[in-house]
């Protein structure tokens, strides 16, 4: 033990090179198979899992009651056919037959176009259900499926059971077993292995990338779904099988069917990244629920969307996500549905509040009729930021406000309207009644240095008692008295007069004077008079 | 000997839970920014939490400039609330609020038929630092809401109402009543309420403002 341990010692430097001897040295490279065989872990970083659907767009199409022999043209100008039932192929019709000749064959036969909007429909479901049990889920158009499952092997009890329950979950759902779509499962370490064996029918549970050379060997060269040159090719040149594509040398293969191909061959053996993309999945929720009898009592209506707003927060909390909108529909006997939406100003996910929310949205709904059925509509999903609750009341001690803001603008929302409640900021514009606008309440925590900056501008250079802090929606006509504006009494002109002459290019002209003047109470205005036209007096602002 | 006793005495009463009828509560207080009036407010300043009535006797007098001063600085504190305006008589001109330093993007206006309640989400929401209403009219059980929902949600809130409402008596933990001045730009600000002010009327001119 000793001995050994000195045979180590990082000094020793004769000892070094007789213990790598030991190993035996790599293969030389020979072709595109085999160099870099060292590279592969024994432990597969990715296991994946390929469903195939065989005869998709055969399976897509729905049956009709006739029974005719079914034969699947795709979309060309001179349709070909790409895919027959047994029946059809019994009666001669071959894949790859111009129609008129299938015709000619078999003149019983129901020809008809690839559905590809059904064909992805059925896919999105069969990925739907993989989804449940791994995340990294990504369809291969049209008609393979690949799942990422290494990162769930444990919870779901190994990787044989997670196979079973994968497959079990996939025949025993509805759709799909109508259509008699059964796919086929293969495992791999990589990607396109899987995806191949799959596409060719074959048996593949392997876990063990050094059988992944094997594996391949026999399968036939078409299950890459290159394009027909190639594969025309590649036939010219005697190369059947994976097994004899692998065998050719990598410099004179890139030469001849260039550097993607070879690209492909080297993700297929796992010795290239071959990230896929994830299925994104557009979820929504909707639910309803139909009353025993009619409701009208706007309380009784929100008892009755409890328990689905409380189907929603756990829906959404299982996700993560939060939803901005939030529609409420409402079913009568007669009249059309009353619908109720709701918009929020951060996404939210809590049952009571949303209650809250339609509580006050509720009170300004008039229903034309009791209430049938109700049902609930979720918006897109978002991310929602999970905060842990602050242990200060907010404000207190210093604590920043948390999410209250966002809280109290709904609620004002939701009883008052949408443009009720709005922010201010500037504009920089010379007419004062385009110097300022509306904004949406910036919701984004603010850094207080950057305050002065963006809002205020070049106005906040100006000196500040220049401009009133009133202003009026719609200037204020003034009575005259010899020329001299009048509001209760003659008013003083204090400060003036300042020219505002502006806007003549989008049809608001204004040629104004503007003054500050002071009524015989001590407030202070803002007036202005035409400098055109009848030379009107009007009241435009208040100095508060 | 006595010395000791009446130190002890005086610790005693200058506990905060102890309020004597001369003496200043101890309240949390915020600048008002005119020097002459915060020395006249009990604590130094307008209270950070509660109510506040500004009368005056017509629109215009000064009443949003007495407040200038202290919304520019609450609006730039480090992690800033917010400040709502709820159904304000005209539109506030937001380059004039800019140009007196006050934080636009703090800023949240609220137009209503229903100011009271709007009001009082505002002040217990707890988002808000400060929100301003303009109520025709408040009764005093509508004010006690309001002191109550300010004091939950540790804002100040402020009422601006006309003069006649004067002899009513409010809840409100202070009350101001403001009179424009003959010949310059202020005004004369008297405490009607306050829990240990002046009694003394206060001139202020709004130019003479710390710059904030």
């Amino acid at each position: 033990m000793r001995a050994q341990k000195t045979l180590f010692e990082p000094g020793d430097v004769s000892a070094a090179p007789s213990v790598l001897r030991v190993r035996p040295a790599p293969p030389p490279p020979t072709g595109p198979g085999s160099e870099g065989q060292a590279a592969l872990e024994l432990d597969p970083r990715e296991l994946w899992v390929a469903a195939h659907v065989p005869h998709l767009s055969l399976r897509a199409l729905p049956r009709d009651e006739s029974g005719a022999p079914l034969v699947v043209l795709d979309e060309a100008r001179n349709p070909r056919i790409i895919d027959a039932d047994d029946e059809a192929q019994g009666a001669g019709v071959r894949v790859g037959m111009t129609l008129g000749a299938a015709l000619a064959t078999a003149p019983h036969i129901d020809a008809r176009p690839r559905d590809t909007a059904r064909e992805l429909a059925l896919m999105q479901r069969l990925a739907g259900i993989a989804a449940t049990f791994t995340p990294q889920v990504s369809i291969e158009a049209p008609d393979g499926l690949l799942l990422e499952i290494k990162p769930s092997i444990r919870l779901f009890g190994g990787l044989k059971e997670l196979c079973r329950q994968l497959r079990e979950a996939c025949l025993a759902d509805t759709v799909l077993a109508r259509g008699g779509t059964e796919p086929h499962f293969t495992l791999a370490p990589t990607a396109l292995a899987a995806l191949a064996a799959a596409r060719a029918g074959a048996r593949c549970f392997i876990t063990d990338p050094r059988q992944l050379p094997a594996r391949l060997k026999l399968l036939p060269v078409g299950v890459l779904r290159w394009d027909e040159d190639a594969n025309a090719r590649l036939l010219g040149m005697g190369v059947r099988t994976l097994g004899d594509l692998l065998r050719l040398p990598r410099a004179g293969f890139a030469k001849r069917f260039g550097p993607a191909r070879l690209a492909d061959l080297d993700r297929l053996q796992g010795r290239r990244a071959d990230p896929r993309r994830r299925l994104a999945r557009r979820e929504r929720f909707r639910t309803r629920v139909d009353l025993d009898h009619e409701i009208e009592d706007h309380d009784r209506i929100l008892e009755v969307l409890r328990p689905l707003l409380d189907e929603l927060e756990q829906f959404l909390r299982s996700r993560q996500r939060g939803i901005t909108a939030l529609q409420c529909r409402f079913h009568h006997y007669r009249a059309a549905p009353t619908t109720c939406a709701l918009r929020l100003a951060a996404p939210e996910a809590d049952a009571t509040r949303l209650q809250s929310l339609l509580r006050e949205r509720l009170a300004n709904v008039r229903l034309p009729e009791p209430v049938r059925r109700c049902e609930l509509r979720g918006g897109a999903l978002t991310e929602r930021p999970l905060a842990s609750r602050p242990l200060w009341s907010p404000g207190e001690r210093g604590h920043a406000p948390a999410n209250e803001m966002p809280a109290l603008i709904e609620h004002l929302r939701a009883r008052l309207g949408a443009e009720a409640v709005y922010g201010i900021g500037c504009v920089s514009q010379h007419r004062p009644e385009n110097a300022w606008c509306a904004t949406e309440p910036a919701l984004a925590p603010v850094v207080s240095a950057s305050h002065a900056g963006a809002g205020a501008g070049d106005v906040s250079r100006s000196p500040p008692f220049r401009r009133p802090l009133w202003l009026l929606h719609v200037p204020e006509e003034l009575d005259t008295q010899r020329g001299w504006p009048r509001r209760g009494g003659v008013l003083e002109l204090l400060a003036g007069p300042e020219r505002i002459e502006n806007g003549w290019w989008d049809g608001a002209d204004a040629r104004r004077d503007y003054f500050v003047a002071r009524d015989a109470r001590g407030a202070r205005f803002w007036v202005y008079r035409e400098c055109a036209g009848a030379r009107k007096w009007f009241l435009h602002g208040v100095f508060g | 000997m006595p010395d000791a006793h009446e130190k002890q005495l005086e610790e005693l009463l200058a506990h905060p839970s102890v309020w004597r009828g001369r003496s200043r509560a101890a309240v949390e207080t915020f600048p008002t920014g005119f020097a002459a009036l915060d020395a006249g407010l009990p604590g130094g300043g307008w209270p950070r939490h509660g109510l506040v009535e500004i009368l005056t006797p017509h629109p215009g007098v000064g009443e949003l400039y007495l407040l200038l001063p202290a919304l520019a600085a609450l609006s730039r504190l480090a992690p800033a609330r917010w400040c709502t305006w709820v159904s304000p008589p005209h539109e506030p001109f937001a380059p004039a609020l800019a140009a007196h330093g006050v934080a636009l993007d703090r800023m949240l206006i609220v137009r209503t038929h229903l100011p009271l309640w709007a009001h009082e989400q505002a002040l217990r929401s707890g988002a808000c630092e400060v929100a301003l209403a303009w109520l025709p009219r408040a009764s005093p059980r509508a004010v006690r809401r309001l002191q109550l929902a300010a004091e939950q949600g540790r804002a100040l809130g402020v009422l601006y109402r006309s003069q006649k409402y004067a002899c009513e008596a409010s809840p409100a933990m202070l009350r101001v009543l403001l009179e424009p001045l003959a010949n310059q730009h202020g005004a004369r600000l008297s405490l009607l309420k306050s829990r240990g002010g002046t009694r003394e009327s206060i001139d202020l001119t709004w130019a003479s403002a710390a710059a904030a």
